[in-house]
């Protein structure tokens, strides 16, 4: 690794960490929604989980496509780092939703449209990392997770749009670029949550992508290394074909 | 698309339903153990009929969709890396692998939709008001799934996990076909059919050929 890589990404990793801050002091003094209380503030944590979520899946689906295409395994390693990451936003923004649930809904689970999908998306990548792991070779393991990482978008399009097809419990998608219902300075601390959570997936994905590098590069040493193990000195009988039959 | 490609395609499904004849793993163990499922729910959820008559065209379905699964899994579990390493050498078009393959799941897979239906009319009393419409619903959902399931066989073939990971993959992603089929049926009882849940199948099974022929060739690479 290059000093200039290792510099930009600790400054990622303070940017990140400094827009966090500011997210936060945001959505603490943004002003008291009536209707809900402080469970509201919930808000400046489930929206921009969730929108990790699609945008981690959707980097797994545009980098399993562009390894297709190239063949060069870094990109396998993105799609792979960047399910890891949708993975674990994906359960945050479920738990912070039945949490939020809990306190507007007053139930941590309804059989809701999107609450429903959302888990089952979760389990589509909980399957995409659970084949990569069954799979030992990089390059066998790139070419049949890209695969699911194509498909896995299927999933995405009927969780974007469940609020719309089903008029269930959860409210209609909160980005609407004609029809924004929301004060200016909850808007302001939402876009800014958002903000500072897509810098700490930024982050986190480079770190990810990094450690896979190395990962990678150990296993190719221990390949290139590999000595005698434990049974070579033993081999198969043979027929002596002088003594064939005695 | 050379001139081999449905001759091809024809020869695998013929292999594949062979198989089928001779091991009977769908007639025999897959559609009893369908049956026996569709008898155990009224068991779980008592035997009010008006509950079972509501509840059974979703049954029906889960139960297609849980146990067409198997029928989906069984040439990951017959087939040995030999095998395929055999296909891939004889130089049999990953394509038409991939048509062959699905051709036989779909239709293996309808004619356990069939049966299954019967038992769900039989056992919960279903209204059958509308259920022409099941002609488009049952091959759309068997081909879907057939798709899905010779996806899933591919990526899964020669891992660690195996067979036992294809179901993980595929029931989380049929869930578009789930809903497209149910909800296909229940608008007919309602308020006549509603096409656009029957668009919506119909796009995923597009998809899924799109992305069984564009990738064929990749897996079949990596075996």
């Amino acid at each position: 690794m290059t000093d200039a890589t290792r510099r930009s990404r600790s400054w990622l990793d303070i940017v990140a960490v400094a827009a966090v801050v500011g997210a936060l002091v945001f959505a603490m003094t943004s002003p008291r929604v009536e209707s809900q209380g402080d469970s509201a503030r919930m808000l400046f944590i489930h929206v921009p989980t969730i929108w990790l979520a699609y945008l981690a899946f959707a980097v797994t689906f545009v980098a399993s496509i562009t390894y297709l295409v190239t063949k060069k395994l870094k990109w396998d390693l993105i799609a792979g780092s960047s399910a890891e990451i949708g993975v674990v936003f994906t359960t945050v923004a479920i738990i912070g939703g039945a949490i939020w649930g809990k306190a507007t809904w007053n139930v941590y689970w309804t059989w809701d449209a999107r609450l429903t999908l959302t888990a089952i998306m979760l389990f589509v990548y909980i399957g995409y990392l659970a084949l990569r792991r069954s799979i030992p070779d990089p390059e066998a393991r790139a070419r049949r997770s890209s695969v699911l990482g194509i498909l896995g978008l299927v999933q995405l399009i009927p969780v974007h749009f469940s609020v719309t097809w089903w008029r269930t419990l959860h409210q209609s998608n909160t980005f609407r670029p004609r029809d924004i219902q929301m004060d200016g300075p909850i808007l302001a601390a939402l876009l800014m949550s958002v903000g500072a959570f897509t810098l700490v997936y930024a982050s986190l994905l480079r770190h990810r992508v990094h450690l896979a590098e190395l990962e990678l590069v150990a296993l190719e040493a221990a390949a290139a290394t590999e000595g005698p193990v434990a049974g070579d000195a033993v081999t198969a009988p043979t027929i002596d074909s002088a003594g064939a039959g005695e | 698309m050379s001139n081999r490609f449905w001759p091809q395609a024809f020869a695998i499904a013929r292999r594949d339903l062979d198989r089928e004849r001779r091991s009977g793993e769908v007639a025999w163990v897959t559609i009893p153990f369908g049956a026996v499922a569709l008898l155990l729910v009224p068991l779980a959820v008592g035997i009010n009929q008006d509950v079972l008559s509501r509840i059974g065209t979703g049954m029906l379905f889960v139960v297609v969709m849980l146990f067409g699964v198997l029928t989906a899994v069984r040439q990951t579990n017959i087939e040995t890396p030999a095998q395929r390493d055999a296909i891939a050498l004889l130089g049999v078009d990953p394509v038409a692998e991939f048509a062959g393959r699905s051709m036989a799941t779909a239709l293996l897979l309808l004619a356990f939709q069939v049966v299954m239906g019967a038992v769900t009319v039989a056992l919960y009393g279903l209204d059958l008001a509308g259920w022409e419409w099941m002609v488009v619903v049952m091959p759309l959902t068997a081909i879907g799934l057939a798709e899905l399931g010779t996806l899933s066989g591919s990526i899964a073939a020669s891992t660690n996990a195996g067979p036992a990971l294809v179901p993980l993959l595929v029931t989380p992603l049929a869930i578009p076909l789930l809903l497209g089929s149910t909800q296909t049926v229940e608008s007919i009882t309602r308020d006549g059919v509603n096409l656009s849940w029957l668009v919506l199948m119909a796009i995923v099974v597009l998809v899924l050929a799109i992305v069984g022929v564009v990738t064929a060739r990749p897996l079949q690479e990596t075996r």
